[in-house]
């Protein structure tokens, strides 16, 4: 299989322009840009906490959806070609208490932000959104309550033998999965495959809304799995572990509430972003939709692009944030270096194009 | 004897992640590559098959369509602009010919006609992480097909179709 080619806008390399820039993760966006500036020449730094570059694509996303090969060849390609660095295993500190997101385990060096800012050039930031959403019901800190990234990661992440990763133990029990986007068809399909028992889907509308469409919910259902459309979790039930999982649905006269006797409950209700220093980046106004094309004003080294910058999207999305917030990086120390920087579009912000900055 | 190169994209690979379309709308402004899903979930990139008797160039009132000697259908702008009548977005089976707000209001893939005049192959090809999308020789095609690939294109052949036909 072809490596994918995050250098995909240069034939063959260029000259290199004697910047320096670091990108603080190697996901698509991260990549992209990295493809984007190891072809203009710059020298390329990437830090990333896991131990290899691909991010999501490598391991949140099922091999079977995105072979492993295309991905790690791309990256051994953006070494040999492009002569990109990779610092693997390294977090740059830090947005939160280690251990507080998922993928944190992997972690052997922790680099401090400021060091980085005067190291290189310029910063890109393309960490993002590896912090998972919450239910908010009673119970939900039980043993045996996982979010969808959880109890995927380490399926994917037990192959590069770290030590504090195990797999999830579902041989033989019940799960309850809640959810209905291609994470948590991936969780069920995960779950059957590990020895599951029994797997019951829980979703809040039906499979028409389904946003992984109802063909990926028959499937399930050809396997075994149990769908439970316009249900909701109410509480968590158990001493100690998982014991059970109440549900709220429908019902002749009115919601009625049912028990379900699981012994795991995966919620794979998504994620959200999580940029380092957020606050002092100016990160806030993300969902504000007030960013400028990647332009950060607290530090004017600092970038920002991907799901760090705009939430959880898809890999296309991050891919064309990665290379937008390339191309802007190399205009701003273009025209730095030119001293002209009141030349630079400071005012292109993500809000005013069509489809983009917050989800449709 | 080869029949011309074209793009190919097996449907059963297909995430749906847009990269194809993100990369193509950075690499030509605006994306001539869409992403679309059937009512039940598969995810159809409506993509230019390049076809070997193009229905959009017969179409054309001006001429304005011709296949370049790597078997591409390309729009000729200066040719196109002008024309009101759409023939070429109306004839096109496979939804690939796209309405824009600019320059001549008609995007369509060219295979990257640019990258391959500098030995490089169409941007969206290189970039789809699932390798879903591939750039061929057309007669190779059959050889990728597989019992997925054919269900995949049936389901999406039936989407496209118009209502009534």
């Amino acid at each position: 299989m072809d490596p994918i080619n995050f250098n995909f806008l240069c034939s063959e390399p260029a000259m290199p322009n004697g910047r320096s820039v670091g990108i603080i993760g190697a996901g698509p966006s991260g990549l992209a840009a990295t493809g984007y500036l190891s072809c203009l020449g710059y020298q390329v730094e990437v830090y990333d906490k896991l131990p290899k570059p691909g991010g999501l694509m490598l391991f949140g996303i099922p091999g079977y959806r995105i072979p492993k090969e295309r991905i790690d060849l791309g990256a051994r390609r953006l070494e040999r070609q492009g002569g990109v660095i990779f610092h693997t295993h390294t977090k740059i500190c830090c947005s939160g208490p280690l251990h507080d997101e998922e993928g944190d385990h992997f972690c052997r060096e922790i680099l401090g932000f400021g060091d980085m800012v005067k190291k290189h050039d310029a910063i890109m930031i393309c960490t993002g959104s590896w912090r998972s959403r919450k239910l908010g019901i009673p119970g939900e800190n039980l043993p045996g309550v996982f979010s969808g990234l959880e109890f995927l990661f380490p399926i994917r992440a037990v192959k590069y033998s770290a030590p504090n990763v195990k797999l999830p133990d579902v041989q033989g029990k019940a799960v309850a999965v809640i959810g209905a986007g291609h994470s948590a068809i991936d969780v069920a399909h995960s779950a059957i495959h590990l020895g599951a028992a029994k797997v019951y889907h829980i979703y809040r509308r039906t499979s028409r809304e389904a946003p992984c469409g109802s063909f990926e919910i028959e499937q399930l259902k050809a396997m075994g799995v149990e769908w439970l459309e316009r249900s909701s979790p109410v509480r968590v039930l158990g001493e100690g572990r998982v014991e059970g999982l109440e549900i709220s649905r429908p019902g002749k006269d009115g919601p009625e509430t049912i028990v379900l006797p699981v012994d795991l409950v995966v919620a794979a209700i998504g994620e959200v972003a999580t940029p380092p220093f957020a606050k002092e980046l100016g990160l806030e106004n993300v969902r504000k939709g007030e960013v400028r094309w990647l332009h950060m004003t607290a530090i004017e080294n600092v970038f920002v692009a991907g799901d760090a910058l705009s939430g959880p999207s898809k890999i296309g999305k991050a891919v064309y944030s990665g290379l937008r917030a390339a191309r802007s990086l190399a205009n701003w120390l273009d025209l730095k270096a030119q001293d002209r920087l009141d030349a630079y579009d400071y005012n292109d912000l993500v809000a005013n194009e069509a489809g983009f900055g917050r989800q449709a | 004897m080869s029949c011309g190169k074209t793009l190919y994209i097996d449907y059963s690979l297909c995430i749906g992640c847009e990269t194809c379309e993100y990369v193509c709308r950075f690499t030509h402004d605006t994306s001539r590559i869409h992403m679309t899903r059937t009512v039940d979930g598969v995810m159809v990139p409506l993509y230019c098959l390049h076809c070997e008797n193009p229905k959009c160039a017969n179409a054309c009132p001006r001429g304005a369509l011709k296949k370049d000697k790597d078997g591409a259908v390309i729009l000729q702008p200066m040719l196109c602009r002008g024309c009101q009548t759409k023939n070429c977005i109306l004839a096109c089976p496979h939804s690939a010919m796209f309405e824009t707000d600019r320059g001549v209001m008609v995007a369509k893939c060219d295979m990257c006609a640019q990258r391959r005049q500098v030995g490089m192959g169409p941007a969206c090809v290189e970039m789809c992480p699932c390798a879903a999308i591939r750039y061929v020789d057309r007669d190779e095609i059959p050889s990728l097909e597989t019992e997925k690939s054919k269900q995949a294109h049936q389901k999406v052949l039936e989407h496209l179709k118009m209502p009534g036909k």
